[in-house]
């Protein structure tokens, strides 16, 4: 363990991960982000405790402090020392020492105070900030994890019972903070993610970029980090000249790769979406239709098995207006979202 | 095909993608890596990571500091400008490998599929002698390196001795690490456990992606292919397999790379003819 000793892990709930914001710049290694998948959430997470938040999704110098990304189900963790600590994301019910917290502010943990980050609802990831960040090695530049990689955070693995989580000395700024209502995310179906279309529209026949957009589809329980399937339409491909049929591959949505950013939309074969998650390929054969915007990335990490999804086309102007307004959210809350009634630690 | 103007497409709201062509042409493949050279070289404000693949440069940007339009404006100067390498640095990388492995062989019988290299054989029209002939004779470019960490795509450099073969039609959910496949003419490596519909060729006892970096082969990161390498493979057999894996397995294995260059040749530009 580096750092002070922080958090006992009880119980590592279903599949909890050291993140941050990941590694971009390994991406022409081939090792992709990594990174938490609603970085939104960790940002505003680190934002409410203190830390640094890092700079935006995807492209960031600095990964920020390093935080829980939980799937589903939480872990419970019993603090070490004196902690401030939030609870973000699609958590809804935290509880310290068996008691209701809120998720989405600041929350003070004394050493042996029991904190269970609980399930999630609506959603499908929550995230835990602490004050002064996880202590595990940066490694490649960021310390998140990478399971399929064994990359990062605590030995490339999910967190076991038994782990002693270490946290780096915390910053001065222990004010209570609050995001407002109505600056949270609405978590739950129907979800609409917004999406730049193409790179590869055009090999697609009209129809089905027209059905891709205007139906709905449903989430596939195959979905994770990697990237989020889903189940709709059936789209067709316009004929394809004979040289890329012999070089790319005999399925119709085949192309010579190229490289695939994160929340790139590949169709294989036209009967399955594939929206890639940060843990996902760096570059790839299928015709991509659409590509995610980074703002929600934060949307597709929610989603889950089952619910109803619809894709939106926004202009790439649109989409950094969208990338900029989540960055002021975050901003605010580090600098106007403080609580004046709380106490500091 | 090469196309006349380079095509600029966006990559959501922080990349895009400079296309040259649709195709594996080692030509393309020298204009990615010019123009890259070309953004290091010269610097385009709000340019943060680039990306070479084969026939499209990926492009990470701060859309603060520039706007798609700018950049793109800034980037056809530059494609404009670009002089047409013919030379480039290039390292010969060797690779031994058991081709016909019982990994490769078992994890093919899992997923339902024949035997992959009898099956190259016989859609080729050849043997599976000829076909590791072949595959080990001719070098390989390395024009992209991604997928999953360790990865990369490989054309032969030599079009007489190219082969070609479909990708499985229904992709195996795994494939253990260190597995060397080709699908169309292209050399991939499976570097860790992963989903993938190529045709196995065989094993290697070497490492290619080293995470814990302790090899001095890796000390500029973990993963060793680089674009621009030629990768040679050697054929070996089960006991030289299981010896020099004790050599990598002991960190005693000195990795076999000469620092060199490549020319393009009148004849590599005929890739994608041959490929039938």
């Amino acid at each position: 363990m580096d750092g002070l000793p922080g958090l006992d892990v009880v119980d590592p709930g279903l599949q909890t991960t050291v993140q941050d914001l990941g590694r971009p710049r390994q991406i022409p290694h081939g090792i992709p982000p990594s990174g938490a998948f609603d970085a939104f959430s960790l940002r505003v997470g680190n934002a409410l405790v203190g830390n640094n938040f890092g700079d935006g999704p995807i492209i960031g110098v600095d990964p920020g402090a390093a935080g829980l990304e939980v799937l589903v189900k939480g872990p419970a963790l019993v603090a070490r020392r004196d902690l401030s600590v939030a609870v973000t994301g699609a958590a809804s019910m935290p509880m310290i020492n068996r008691r209701p917290a809120q998720a989405w502010q600041t929350l003070r943990l004394a050493a042996g105070d029991e904190l269970d980050v609980g399930r999630c609802q609506g959603g499908t990831r929550a995230y835990v900030a602490l004050g002064g960040g996880i202590a595990v090695p940066s490694v490649l530049g960021s310390r998140s994890t990478n399971v399929r990689a064994r990359l990062g955070g605590i030995d490339g693995r999910p967190l076991r019972a038994g782990d002693v989580i270490g946290v780096s000395v915390a910053t001065r700024d222990a004010r209570a903070r609050t995001l407002p209502h109505e600056a949270r995310p609405r978590c739950g179906a129907p979800w609409t993610v917004r999406t730049v279309p193409g790179p590869h529209d055009e090999l697609f026949e009209p129809g089905s970029v027209a059905a891709f957009f205007s139906d709905v589809w449903t989430v596939s329980p195959k979905s994770d980090r990697m990237g989020c399937r889903l189940y709709g339409p059936t789209l067709a491909f316009r004929p394809r000249p004979r040289y890329v049929e012999a070089q790319a591959g005999a399925d119709p949505s085949n192309i010579v790769d190229d490289p695939i950013p994160v929340g790139g939309i590949q169709v294989p074969s036209g009967t399955e979406a594939i929206a890639m998650g940060v843990d996902g390929p760096t570059m790839g054969g299928y015709a991509r239709i659409a590509t995610v915007i980074t703002a929600d990335l934060s949307v597709l990490a929610q989603v889950r098995p089952g619910d109803a999804v619809q894709f939106a086309a926004v202009t790439v102007e649109q989409a950094v207006q969208a990338r900029v307004a989540a960055e002021r959210v975050v901003e605010q809350v580090a600098n106007e979202f403080i609580d004046a009634g709380r106490g500091a630690l | 095909m090469l196309y006349q103007e380079p095509v600029f497409r966006p990559l959501g709201d922080v990349a895009l993608g400079v296309e040259f062509g649709d195709e594996l042409d080692l030509r393309l493949s020298f204009r990615v890596i010019a123009l890259q050279q070309a953004i290091a070289s010269e610097g385009l404000r709000g340019v943060l990571i680039t990306v070479p693949t084969h026939r499209t440069l990926g492009i990470y940007y701060d859309p603060v500091q520039t706007t798609f339009e700018k950049l793109c404006g800034g980037l056809r100067r530059l494609c404009d400008e670009l002089v047409d390498l013919t030379v480039l640095p290039s390292r010969r990388v060797s690779i031994q490998v058991w081709y016909d492995d019982p990994w490769s062989r078992e994890c093919a019988a899992a997923h339902g599929a024949p035997n992959n290299l009898r099956y190259l054989a016989e859609v080729n029209g050849t043997t599976v002698a000829e076909i590791v002939r072949r595959h080990s004779e001719s070098e390989h470019w390395v024009s992209s390196v991604g997928f999953q960490p360790g990865t990369y795509q490989a054309m032969f450099l030599d079009p007489g001795l190219a082969f070609s073969a479909p990708k499985y039609q229904t992709p195996r959910t795994t494939t253990p690490e260190r597995i060397v496949c080709l699908a169309g003419q292209i050399t991939s490596f499976y570097a860790i456990p992963s989903p993938g519909g190529y045709q196995l060729l065989g094993r290697t006892p070497i490492e290619l992606y080293d995470p814990t970096q302790r090899d001095p082969a890796f000390r500029d990161g973990p993963v060793l292919t680089r674009v621009g390498d030629r990768h040679r493979y050697l054929p070996i057999d089960g006991d030289e397999y299981e010896s020099l894996r004790h050599q990598v397995e002991t960190g005693t294995y000195e990795y076999w790379i000469e620092e060199g260059e490549y020319r393009l040749h009148g004849q590599h530009t005929t890739i994608s003819a041959a490929s039938g």
